[in-house]
């Protein structure tokens, strides 16, 4: 494995203060609070009375009710992970309020949506992304979804974009049948705990052959202190089909802790591609415990983009089952950790049937004493002939307060495989500004340089007119690395 | 090392093994799975492919015929083996069932 190098002396404060400015502006842009006009608020803590109390307010099916209550069970009878981030131990489940309801319903137009609540969304420009690029949107508010809309036109071609709990009520054969088969309710302790009080998140289902060609986004808001965010996600797409799905997240900074635990559920069928697009940005006072996982049948394809900027910590493997012949998987994953901060990230692939292929791309960046892990699964199963994989982790030290590890795990049960793993942390040395000066560059213009191509491989994945967070706060890094 | 010949085993009694009901046999080195679906007995390798799970210990829907692992919920199809669900892909290994003179046999090899 190798050994992260550390940027040069000379370099080491430009850099910082480039670095310094990513969401130097958080608490003026996102960490600001509403007053509370809830209509319910639970009490702190979790037991079976709140999980009973919220499978009635959706008024669910009596098969739901018993799955949460089961979940229930599970969370209960498991130990806290004792991997991963001592973070973790500090989480205090009974100081968490698990539900809060914001508004009656999910608006179909913003004018149905609370005021307040409605403002929060201006501010963070959702309604006018929505009318310029977006082909959907969900906006979630503490537990519930308050404003819901897709195109019409993909609305015609059957392509269904709905809040969970919508699509539970008008889709239940067809949650039935998807829900909980690729993440089940006791995989993990978060899992289960997501499984018993599950609210809002998307339900999407494209038809076969239709390609969805502006993404659908959602974007989930904290607003309460110690608030339980738990949304739950489903996305089929059917034969043939294209969706990109982009989420992203904020709350306020409080002094308090708050927990955001969803589980996201992605299944692509023969032929079908399905990008899932992330840009989390959550306060530093939120935990963000997540369990995210696709299948992907004959010739599909499944695509992670996970930005990872907020939260105090992240613990998040985004995972590609390849069921089908010639599947493919593919994660690209960017960490920035700053003070107190500890991005646990990674990616898990599983090469199930033969010619199945697959890329891991991880970078993270660490400073001001900040953690970032790269914790990454490849599984090749024995009859997945001629499966290739490239797995590629780099990480960036900027001060030797900040910390990175690379834990990669590789089992190969098949012998006829092509697999390639390159745990090339830190690339920027004496020796590659030397190299780009030697060609006449100047020594700002060759650290932009080398910055620009360390983060490039994610930021040329990202819509480009994604009105929320990443790419502003690239590009801030950009302009900061010029010097 | 198992035997290469194929062998008949006693499990028990059928009325022991009511509908809903399930238990463990042991045979050589494996442990296998007996279960009375709403009538029917079925037998799988008592171990989830995904983690080794106790699969006898789990949850029996008698309505779709299943098994739930109680250790990460994979869901097996008693019939076949196959997983209906992850974390699980890879199917666990079933047994031919025999029901005769009230008694449930197992050809093993």
């Amino acid at each position: 494995m190798a050994t992260p190098e550390l940027i040069p002396p000379s370099k080491i404060e430009e850099t910082q203060q480039a670095l310094a400015q990513i969401n130097a502006d958080y608490a003026e842009r996102y960490g600001f609070h509403d007053p509370e006009n809830y209509l319910y608020k639970a009490p702190k803590g979790l037991n079976e009375e709140i999980v009973r109390k919220i499978s009635e307010f959706k008024d669910e099916p009596q098969w739901m009710r018993e799955f949460r209550l089961k979940a229930l069970e599970h969370f209960l009878a498991r130990p806290m992970p004792n991997w991963g981030s001592p973070l973790l131990a500090e989480v205090d489940f009974d100081d968490i309020h698990y539900f809060v309801r914001a508004s009656e319903r999910a608006g179909r137009s913003w004018d149905e949506v609370p005021e307040d609540v409605k403002k929060t969304f201006d501010r963070l420009g959702i309604p006018e992304a929505e009318r310029k690029f977006l082909a959907g949107v969900g906006a979630q508010y503490e537990s519930e979804v308050v404003y819901h809309q897709v195109r019409e036109d993909l609305e015609k071609q059957g392509v269904l974009f709905l809040d969970m709990d919508s699509g539970l009520r008008e889709h239940e054969d067809l949650v039935r049948e998807y829900f909980a088969t690729v993440i089940p309710p006791n995989d993990n302790k978060l899992a289960a705990l997501n499984s018993a009080v599950w609210s809002g998140g998307s339900f999407v289902y494209v038809p076969p052959g239709v390609h969805v060609e502006m993404p659908l986004q959602a974007y989930f808001r904290i607003n309460t202190e110690n608030m339980g965010q738990f949304e739950r996600t489903l996305i089929i797409a059917d034969e043939d089909s294209y969706v990109h799905y982009v989420e992203g997240c904020t709350a306020p900074t409080y002094s308090s802790n708050s927990l955001h635990s969803a589980v996201v559920e992605l299944i692509a069928k023969p032929g079908a591609r399905i990008r899932y697009t992330t840009v989390q940005n959550w306060s530093q006072n939120v935990y963000n415990l997540v369990t995210k996982r696709a299948i992907a049948r004959e010739r599909a394809t499944v695509e992670w983009v996970d930005c990872n900027l907020g939260s105090k910590l992240t613990m998040k493997y985004p995972s590609v089952y390849l069921l089908g012949e010639e599947a493919h998987g593919e994660v690209l994953s960017i960490a920035f950790a700053g003070a107190g901060q500890h991005q646990d990230a990674g990616a898990k692939i599983f090469h199930v049937a033969p010619r199945t292929t697959s890329n891991i791309f991880a970078k993270s960046i660490s400073k001001d004493g900040g953690r970032s892990s790269y914790r990454g699964m490849l599984e090749v199963a024995k009859g997945a002939v001629e499966a290739r994989s490239k797995v590629v982790c780099d990480a960036l030290l900027l001060d030797e307060r900040s910390r990175t590890d690379t834990y990669p795990t590789i089992r190969i049960s098949e012998d006829d495989v092509n697999v390639g793993h390159e745990a090339t942390v830190s690339k920027v040395g004496e020796d590659q500004l030397y190299y780009l000066q030697a060609h006449g560059i100047p020594e700002d213009e060759a650290a932009k340089m080398i910055v620009n191509g360390f983060i490039e491989p994610i930021t040329k994945e990202l819509p480009m007119e994604y009105a929320v967070e990443m790419n502003r706060l690239i590009e801030l890094q950009m302009e900061g690395s010029v010097g | 090392m198992r035997n290469e010949t194929k062998e008949t085993i006693t499990v028990c009694p059928l009325s022991e093994l009511p509908p809903g009901a399930m238990r463990l046999v042991q045979w050589e080195d494996l442990e296998i799975g007996v279960f009375n679906c709403s009538g029917t007995i079925y037998a799988i390798e008592d171990r989830c492919s995904h983690d080794d799970g106790p699969l006898v210990e789990g949850t029996l829907d008698q309505r779709n015929c299943t098994i739930e692992c109680p250790r990460h919920g994979s869901i097996f199809d008693l019939r076949t083996g196959i997983p209906k669900t992850l974390p699980a892909y890879e199917p666990v290994d079933t047994f031919p069932v025999i029901v005769e003179d009230d008694a449930i046999k197992l050809e093993v090899e």
